[in-house]
């Protein structure tokens, strides 16, 4: 029952805190200036007889504010706004008024979705081994070299590791792997395999970085303990002792690690999707702020910060039931 | 009693021979990568300083015979699809990068220091407040409410700044409010207290000094962080307005023309990943020769 309790309490928690980030993000593009309804943009739309009719414009005008319910006083929008956000009612955006955003969502989100995990499961492949190795062989030019790559990995964001990727396989090593472009005619969401592997690669290059340090760390802490002399005492093989007592205790804690690392590698996201464009959540968004368009900048933020509220959480109840002396509260 | 302890000051002191700032550099100097990094540090500083007046052209000066132009003697970088010339284009983003990455670090710095030593010294109601909005400002990427207020106020150097500036503080606040509760407790305060020093007076003369370790490697690390969101803004589209130029602005431009004109590429992308290494490099010496403690 208290695993119950505490659900509840995280829930609505994270609701609190997400609505917080709509009702900010509503407060601030609504006193933005300019704004997506002005005159250059629905003559662009309705063509420019639109715009010099003032009759016209202003009817046309008003008819867009009563579709996107900006008639109302400003707390009346931000409360209206909240609501339909969190029962993902989204409503249409404001570049294609008759396109519900729901529709974007719907091939963006899963792409966005792919790419995250995806990277995520790739620096744990490879992250844990690294550590691993780093660890026993403490102090040798192999960890040395693997603490290096590590903070590599870390230091160098997710756009610049993409672009060296592209000039790698689209300069110098050509037709090896393509290096732009997601799905192709009749499968938008699901890639070719060869396009899934740059863009999850340069993402996974930080985290791998992230779970190589952590693993390496909390190895060499455990290997000082006493169970594991104790073990060396009773002649325990030693592959035995370092995967059995000291790799196991590690990886009950590592997964801490993976809540921020998610956040991190969910930005990661909306970056790789540019230079390779991916039409993920990333796109959306990108196109969304630098074209005004509230709506569906808001929601993107919405889901992207729902996405990374909802690991938080599956990662903290995960620990817990991974290691029994963790309590929830 | 007085004998006593001219005694063992006097037995202490042969063994601190050395400043501590000696004792940081001895060991800071071991560390190849740390002092390869620092280097190019100090040579990226240079090139932000004087950069604008070696650079050979203006930022938004155009050479239209000279479009797309692979490196040449003329342009010993290349140009881009408008005819800037790379050279002066990186040189220029060296000077933004900086201007943002030091201003925006020390917004947020001033921000979380006065926070921190708020919510440790007082603690209680307004600690409570504090922590919550660290926490709510650790749980999301700082980069949504960037794009947020870029978009508010708009894509010129002071707007980025800010908004850079006054969404990174939370690390630095439960930083220096971990370091003053840990030391509040400390022996050193209570006896101060005793003497009558006013909380102000402690604060300054106590636990300032003594966090300036910390504080130095976590703005080391900080830094480097700025500059990547800062170009994370120009590759979403919402960086500096494009005249100006930015590593974030050289790499998105490149990376739609980088299968026709590749070296457009190697160089904005080669030098800033070059200096964010050597900022991580010189911060991971910095934070391992400030903190023996860990010394295996």
């Amino acid at each position: 029952m208290a695993i119950l309790k505490y659900l509840i309490k995280r829930v609505v928690a994270m609701i609190i805190m997400i609505s917080a980030v709509i009702a900010i993000g509503y407060v601030m593009m609504y006193y933005t200036p300019g704004g997506f309804f002005t005159a250059s943009n629905i003559a662009s739309a309705l063509g420019p007889l639109a715009a010099q009719n003032p009759q016209l414009y202003q009817q046309i005008l008003r008819d867009f504010q009563e579709r996107y319910g900006l008639n109302y006083p400003l707390w009346h929008q931000i409360l209206l706004y909240i609501w339909h956000s969190l029962t993902f009612n989204f409503g249409y955006s404001m570049q294609n008024p008759s396109i519900k955003i729901m529709t974007t969502l719907h091939t963006a989100f899963p792409i966005s979705c792919m790419l995250a995990f995806g990277s995520i499961v790739l620096a744990l492949i490879v992250g844990i081994p690294l550590g691993i190795i780093a660890a026993i062989k403490r102090n040798t030019w192999v960890d040395y070299t693997a603490s290096t790559v590590a903070i590599s990995g870390q230091a160098i964001p997710a756009f610049v590791t993409a672009a060296l990727l592209v000039l790698l396989f689209g300069v110098v090593i050509q037709g090896v792997l393509p290096v732009n472009g997601w799905g192709g005619p009749g499968h938008q969401i699901l890639p070719t395999p060869g396009q899934a592997v740059l863009p999850i690669v340069s993402l996974g290059l930080g985290t791998i970085g992230v779970v190589a340090k952590y693993v390496r760390n909390s190895l060499v802490d455990i290997m000082r303990q006493d169970h594991i002399r104790t073990a060396q005492a009773k002649g325990v093989r030693y592959w035995r002792i370092v995967m059995k007592h000291g790799v196991r205790n590690s990886l009950t804690a590592m997964i801490t690690v993976i809540g921020p690392a998610f956040a991190f590698t969910i930005v990661g996201t909306i970056w790789v999707e540019q230079i390779f464009s991916i039409p993920g959540l990333g796109q959306v968004l990108s196109t969304a702020f630098t074209n005004d368009d509230f709506p569906l900048a808001i929601t993107s933020i919405f889901i992207l910060a729902a996405l990374i509220s909802i690991m938080n959480l599956l990662v903290d109840i995960s620990y817990s039931l991974m290691d029994p002396r963790v309590k929830l509260e | 009693m007085a004998v006593a302890t001219v005694s063992t000051q006097s037995g202490a002191k042969p063994k601190r021979s050395r400043s501590q700032f000696a004792q940081a550099w001895r060991r800071y100097r071991r560390n190849y990568l740390a002092v390869g990094g620092l280097i190019w540090v100090i040579i990226f500083l240079i090139a932000g300083i004087i950069g604008p007046w070696i650079a050979p052209y203006s930022y938004s000066h155009t050479d239209f015979l000279n479009v797309n132009s692979p490196p040449t003697w003329q342009h010993i970088m290349g140009t881009d699809n408008l005819g800037h010339d790379m050279y002066s284009e990186i040189l220029w983003s060296i000077r933004f990068a900086l201007e943002i990455a030091f201003g925006a670090t020390l917004v947020s710095f001033v921000i979380g220091i006065v926070l921190g030593l708020w919510a440790g010294m007082k603690g209680g109601i307004v600690d409570q407040i504090i922590m919550r909005l660290v926490d709510f400002m650790g749980a999301f990427p700082t980069f949504f409410f960037d794009l947020l207020l870029v978009v508010k106020f708009g894509r010129g150097m002071g707007p980025i700044l800010m908004a850079i500036g006054i969404t990174g503080w939370a690390g630095y606040a439960r930083l220096i409010r971990g370091l003053v509760l840990s030391m509040r407790k400390g022996d050193m305060v209570e006896a101060a207290t005793a003497l009558g020093a006013s909380q102000m007076h402690i604060a300054r003369r106590y636990l300032l000094p003594n966090v300036m370790n910390q504080m130095a490697v976590s703005l080391a690390f900080g830094i480097p962080n700025d500059l990547t969101v800062m170009a994370g803004l120009s590759i979403v589209g919402m960086g500096l307005r494009p005249p100006m130029p930015s590593f974030g602005n050289l790499v998105a431009q490149a990376g739609s023309m980088m299968l026709g004109f590749p070296w457009m590429m190697y160089f904005p992308a080669g030098i800033f990943a070059l200096t964010l290494l050597s900022y991580l490099f010189m911060a991971d010496g910095l934070s391992e020769a400030l903190n023996p403690r860990g010394g295996d």
